[in-house]
């Protein structure tokens, strides 16, 4: 498969920001790369899968499929948050097919086979013969759920797929640092705080759109009207993460002047800031005083993408009336967003396409992401 | 029996779990076969592991004690 990807186009991307190309458009049309960049970038590093309030309580269970992947998202009985692969150990059945409550075991619907929430192998019916349920054969230690490698962060759940990435903590170690006083309950809004988004565009486009504030007066003029352009800061941080920042955050206000609790303890910057960053590669990010949202992206084909959009809270009580406008208006900014993935997707087509220029003013988030991509796949060519 | 096995299949297709180990177990007291009791007891036992009722020691104990788990 690596010979649909020139390993001079990568070069390209990774030179300097003031000579670079972006990554040419076979990494957005081409269903070759895109199985490329599902082991190379989405694989082999801690992708997005979903949020933990998918399993607010002990024994939820939701079916989830990454990249074609059958997962199982559950809330173990002691209220850890697991992924496995949703299939029995016995024929490979798909366990759970519908979001539910395990109440005791997650049984196979097919021979019965049964399995702890904690993913162990309990009970094996017949598996000896009618009313016999043991055979020496047949090591139930050894025939657990097959557990993916999962971190929680961001009340998000991050998944290492090849299992072979460093620590997620390690790996984001800056990030998490750097947004520390985030660090705190955050609470989600429930369901009039999440949407989801179909997108008919290639996932990296979504993530390279929402990284650099240089088309926010163009496209979001409402937005603009009050957080202007020059009041907006690059976040690259490069081989890590990136994004952008704004000074002039305005908290949203209902009736008579309300508006969502503050974070507690925050640093003075945020009382006017906000930043807005991808976790590479398919989280994005925003944190603001007073609520925060996760957009985990769906990779779903390499002109199909979802965008699972969640808003978090302070507190576990606001005001049903605010929450809901916040949502909405969460709403417009993202789908404004649409036309302009949509379009550069299409814009992929167009075979003298060179992969385009980059602002070396405007666009260095979405050079260092492009530039991680890149490095990412000509790690994963030299290593075949 | 009979009535046994349309109270079953009943419980069967409306998905009653809880009636379904309840039924198994029935089925597994009134029979003087051990395979058979044993079939039964298995059933009811995993209906009670899925369902996380506490019915399911007893029927594990039960089927331990005729080696069968």
């Amino acid at each position: 498969m690596a010979q649909h990807i020139a390993m001079n186009t990568l070069d390209a991307v990774r030179r300097p920001i003031e000579t670079a190309n972006g990554l040419p458009n076979a990494h957005y049309v081409d269903p070759a790369v895109f199985e490329v960049e599902k082991h190379a970038v989405l694989f082999a590093n801690w992708s997005g899968l979903a949020v933990t309030a998918d399993v607010p309580e002990n024994g939820d269970a939701k079916p989830i499929e990454f990249l074609g992947i059958p997962l199982l998202l559950i809330r173990d009985q002691k209220g850890q948050v697991r992924v496995f692969q949703n299939i029995c150990r016995h024929r490979g059945m798909i366990l759970v097919s519908e979001p539910k409550k395990i109440e005791g075991a997650i049984r196979c619907p097919y021979h019965s086979w049964c399995y702890s929430t904690e993913g162990r192998l309990v009970s094996t019916p017949h598996v000896g013969g009618a009313g016999h349920n043991t055979h020496d054969a047949i090591d139930k230690s050894l025939l657990g759920l097959i557990e993916v490698r999962s971190h929680i962060w961001f009340e998000t759940v991050f998944i290492n797929v090849d299992g072979n990435a460093a620590p997620f903590e390690e790996i984001h170690a800056e990030l998490i640092a750097r947004w520390a006083d985030f660090d705190q309950p955050m609470h989600h809004g429930g369901v009039d705080s999440t949407f989801m988004l179909p997108v008919k565009t290639n996932w990296k486009l979504a993530v390279e759109n929402y990284c650099e504030s240089y088309h926010l007066p163009w496209v979001h003029p409402g937005l603009n009207s009050y957080s202007r352009l020059e009041d907006h800061y690059n976040i690259d941080e490069k081989g890590k993460y990136s994004g952008q920042g704004t000074l002039v955050y305005r908290q949203l206000t209902g009736e008579n002047g309300a508006v969502f609790p503050d974070f507690a303890g925050l640093d003075d910057k945020w009382t006017t800031g906000g930043e807005y960053i991808t976790v590479y590669p398919n989280v994005l990010l925003g944190v603001q005083r007073d609520h925060t949202f996760v957009i985990v992206l769906e990779p779903v084909a390499q002109t199909q993408t979802r965008e699972h959009i969640h808003l978090f809270y302070a507190s576990p009580e606001t005001e049903t009336t605010l929450r809901t406008k916040n949502a909405a208006q969460w709403k417009d900014v993202f789908t404004e967003d649409v036309f302009v993935v949509e379009g550069m997707q299409k814009g992929r087509n167009a075979p003298a396409f060179d992969g385009g220029r980059f602002s070396p003013a405007m666009d260095g988030p979405t050079h260092c992401f492009h530039d991680w991509v890149a490095g990412k796949v000509a790690d994963h060519i030299a290593a075949q | 029996m009979n009535s046994l096995q349309d109270r079953l299949l009943a419980a069967h297709a409306r998905g009653d779990r809880k009636a379904l180990v309840d039924l198994y177990t029935e089925a597994a007291d009134i029979t003087d076969h051990l395979d058979t009791a044993c079939f039964y007891m298995t059933h009811a036992y995993i209906f009670a592991l899925e369902l996380g009722d506490p019915a399911a020691d007893a029927l594990y104990h039960r089927l331990k004690a005729h080696g069968r788990v």
